[in-house]
């Protein structure tokens, strides 16, 4: 019996977190509890130095003192604030109407705004409930099919899990250990091309099925010049000419003074620049009143200020190498509270509710972390993923074969748990098999993170469609414009709409599989410094462990120990150790970039 | 019970006071961490003591936010299987689940963190970083935290008892999960209506 329980203390740990988890009793507590019971057991079993938990207190320490966490708080804060902003509201009435009078415009509009929205900060919630208050009930009005309006809203909502600032993808280089810069970097081209698989699969709709996506009568658009025309070729000119300065800009001034310039350095102050023109061109009008622009061109530039604008102050200060993700989050929650205040939509009440649900939210989140590390310290402590390894790495087909069965095996999982939970407690298990495989680090955590966006989608559990049921009509109602009887949403129509777009995700996974590249241009050109790994100009600071303290009850705590903080004659110690240090990759590549300069 | 039941309000208030007071960190460490990135790249000043403000903030914000979290029902749970049981047998694996996983847990991280923190008050720990703070606040932070869990723990397990005796309601108030989607799309629709 003891023989049996040395043997397989990982395995029976795992079952026993699964049956712990199932109980429905808070992860972050169930975790925490597995790791110390089993923890019990092998120091009785002899197993494990009784001296483990002492390091309980440093592990905790590290999750305090860890910099990149500190950007869930931000980023969940403004995307509260962001969420009462009326910006998207605003986003998807102009972007609406300017495609709506073509097929399929209105469901462009919607994964356009979704996609820009993402690229802001990286709340589903709020974008499905936008989408399925503002854009839905337009669908339904004009006849689209039911299954695919709801559909494309919910898919669109997730976006924003895979397009960068996202929650996953930070969380994602914390477990992985690589910094939150090369993650985003990572990222943003398979979120691009996502955006554009959805929205390739409506333009074959439109052909396929004109009638499920039909284009908005002329009349729907509300928009328009003194004589009635509807001004969208002022806007083509003024995209024309903006797009040009950008292009302009690149060549003459990039190419002549600064041509070693990183390309994502100029990506960024080139499109600032088209940005920019635009919205001088568009104030100008406005002050002038000379009437230069259509008021479509004028409503739309002034619309997508906002949301460029927050963009250029998380992802743009990121790209550049000027502000750390975490800061990014600190300046697009500052910049959030600027806009909604300016907007007059903030009032002590809503800025109370937005601190209240943060603080919520960061302490279960940071709390589910906690417990699996407690849990991971007794786990690593038997073994536990050496076990792991060795289940995962034998798996026929090498890397592919690897790749493909942890992917299933996440998809699978999606049903049931959601990000976080996966993230904490799968991710770090995995995470060193692919590496020892030989596998980009990155490119495994997108991978991972756009199969984690199905947990979004799955019927009948995916958070986007429970918060789209809980906006979408659910009794039949009269169309305030039309005065028809309009049909309500039923929930069966919602799950079928998610459907193709689950399967476009599956072959968006395969296609980051055949196609690592969109993900590796993370790692910049060979000749220049990477600016995403730039990130603070300061004497190298250390997030660890600021003296080494003594383990309490630690039997070997010799004084030798102290103040050192290599070797401390305990492997289990060493180990730990290890890990820690690997989690503080992000930290190493921040200090080797400064030595680089 | 009903002593008991007085004990358990007089937790849930300090943990809600404790809880509410606490948010306005959220809004500190979002300022001071936005305007250090200001500040150092327009005047390259810096300094190693707001860094590590901003996560003494943010350990301060987890640490005590999550007994007010726990008071509030919102720790996640996986409710696939438990979601279907009847609310007896839920409130009776609470009654578990704080006996024998939060609890215990709780208790023994207090007492090894307490350790920590001595040692720390003891020498009077420094940061090792240049400019860095005093670092025993933040060791601090961590016993009490989980002792406030703890405390929060005993009065939900009071609350639970009483509630399995018909003494009281369902401490685990099930919310409705789509409580902040629907205030959302009203606020949303308000907003509209008034502009229009």
């Amino acid at each position: 019996m003891t023989a049996f329980l040395i043997a397989n203390m990982a395995p029976l740990m795992f079952v026993a977190l699964v049956g712990f988890l199932l109980l429905g009793y808070p992860v972050a507590f169930a975790l925490a509890a597995n790791g110390i019971v089993f923890g019990l057991i092998g120091i009785e079993l002899g197993l494990l130095q009784p001296s483990l938990f002492g390091a309980m207190p440093e592990r905790l320490w590290g999750v305090m003192s860890n910099d990149t966490l500190l950007a869930i708080p931000f980023f969940t804060f403004m995307g509260l604030i962001l969420e009462r902003s009326g910006m998207a509201e605003d986003l998807l009435d102009t972007i609406g109407q300017l495609f709506g009078p073509i097929r399929g415009g209105l469901a462009y509009a919607v994964i356009f705004v979704g996609a820009l929205l993402a690229a802001t900060t990286g709340v589903v919630a709020a974008s499905v409930i936008s989408m399925g208050l503002i854009s839905l009930p337009i669908m339904l009005r004009y006849g689209y099919d039911r299954r695919i309006a709801s559909g494309t809203i919910a898919a669109s909502g997730t976006l924003a899990q895979i397009i960068p600032p996202s929650l996953v993808l930070i969380i994602m280089a914390d477990q992985l250990g690589r910094s939150v810069g090369d993650m985003y970097a990572g990222a943003f081209i398979p979120g691009i091309v996502l955006a554009c698989l959805y929205a390739g699969f409506i333009l074959l709709l439109s052909f396929v099925k004109p009638e499920w996506v039909p284009a908005l009568p002329e009349e729907a658009r509300t928009i328009r010049e003194p004589d009635g025309s509807a001004g969208t070729r002022s806007l083509a000119i003024l995209v024309a000419l903006s797009a040009g300065a950008g292009i302009a800009y690149w060549f003459l001034y990039f190419n002549r003074l600064k041509p070693d310039a990183p390309t994502d350095e100029r990506l960024v102050l080139c499109m600032s620049v088209a940005v920019g023109v635009a919205f001088a061109a568009a104030v100008v009008n406005r002050v002038t009143k000379m009437g230069l622009l259509s008021r479509i061109a004028e409503r739309v530039t002034f619309t997508l200020i906002p949301p460029l604008a927050l963009i250029f102050l998380v992802l743009g200060t990121i790209f550049l190498g000027v502000a750390t993700p975490t800061e990014g989050g600190a300046m697009g929650a500052s910049g959030a509270l600027i806009m909604a205040v300016a907007r007059r939509r903030l009032d002590l009440k809503l800025l109370k509710q937005a601190m209240e649900s943060t603080a919520k939210l960061t302490a279960f989140v940071v709390f589910i972390l906690v417990g699996a590390r407690v849990f991971s310290l007794t786990f690593y402590g038997v073994d536990g993923h050496k076990w792991v390894e060795h289940l995962l790495s034998d798996l026929p087909g090498g890397q592919l074969g690897f790749l493909i069965v942890v992917n299933i095996v996440v998809f699978l999982l999606a049903f049931f748990l959601d990000f976080f939970e996966l993230a904490f407690i799968i991710v770090p298990l995995l995470g060193p098999v692919a590496e020892k495989l030989g596998i980009d680090i990155i490119w495994f955590g997108v991978l991972l993170a756009v199969n984690m966006q199905t947990s979004f989608m799955h019927p009948p559990f995916g958070f986007a469609l429970f918060y789209l049921r809980s906006v979408a009509p659910v009794k039949e109602y009269v169309d305030k414009l039309t005065g028809k009887i309009t049909a309500p949403i039923t929930t069966m129509q919602i799950y079928w709409g998610a459907v193709p777009y689950v399967i476009i995700q599956v072959i968006m996974i395969g296609i980051v599989i055949a196609f690592p590249q969109m993900v590796m241009v993370y790692k910049g050109e060979a000749s220049t410094v990477d600016p995403t790994t730039i990130q603070i100009d300061l004497p190298a600071i250390d997030q660890g462990t600021p003296t080494v303290i003594e383990i309490p009850g630690a039997d070997k705590a010799e004084p030798g120990a102290k103040g050192e903080a290599g070797k401390s004659g305990d492997p289990l110690q060493d180990m730990l150790k290890q890990q820690e240090d690997e989690a503080e990759t992000a930290n190493k590549s921040l200090e080797d970039a400064l030595k680089a300069k | 019970m009903k002593s008991l039941l007085a004990f358990s309000r007089a937790i849930d208030g300090l943990n809600t006071r404790i809880g509410r007071g606490l948010i306005w960190l959220v809004l500190a460490a979002v300022v001071i961490s936005a305007v250090n990135a200001i500040v150092r790249k327009a005047f390259d000043v810096s300094s190693n003591a707001f860094l590590e403000t901003q996560w003494y903030l943010f350990s301060a914000i987890f640490l005590l936010c999550s007994p007010y979290t726990l008071l509030r029902n919102e720790h996640i749970r996986i409710d696939v299987v438990a979601g279907r049981l009847s609310n007896r047998a839920q409130t009776w694996i609470d009654v578990f689940g704080t006996v024998f996983f939060l609890l215990p847990m709780a208790l023994v991280i207090t007492y090894l963190s307490w350790v920590v923190f001595m040692r720390s008050w003891n020498i009077n720990e420094m940061s090792s970083n240049a400019g860095g703070l005093v670092i025993w606040p933040a060791r601090l932070l961590v016993p009490v935290g989980f002792f406030l869990l703890a405390l929060q723990g005993i009065s939900q397990l009071i609350k639970l008892v009483a509630h399995l005796r018909g003494q009281g309601p369902d401490p685990n108030v099930r919310h409705d999960p789509a409580e902040a989607e629907k205030a959302l799309a009203e606020a949303i629709l308000r907003e509209r209506g008034a502009t229009k």
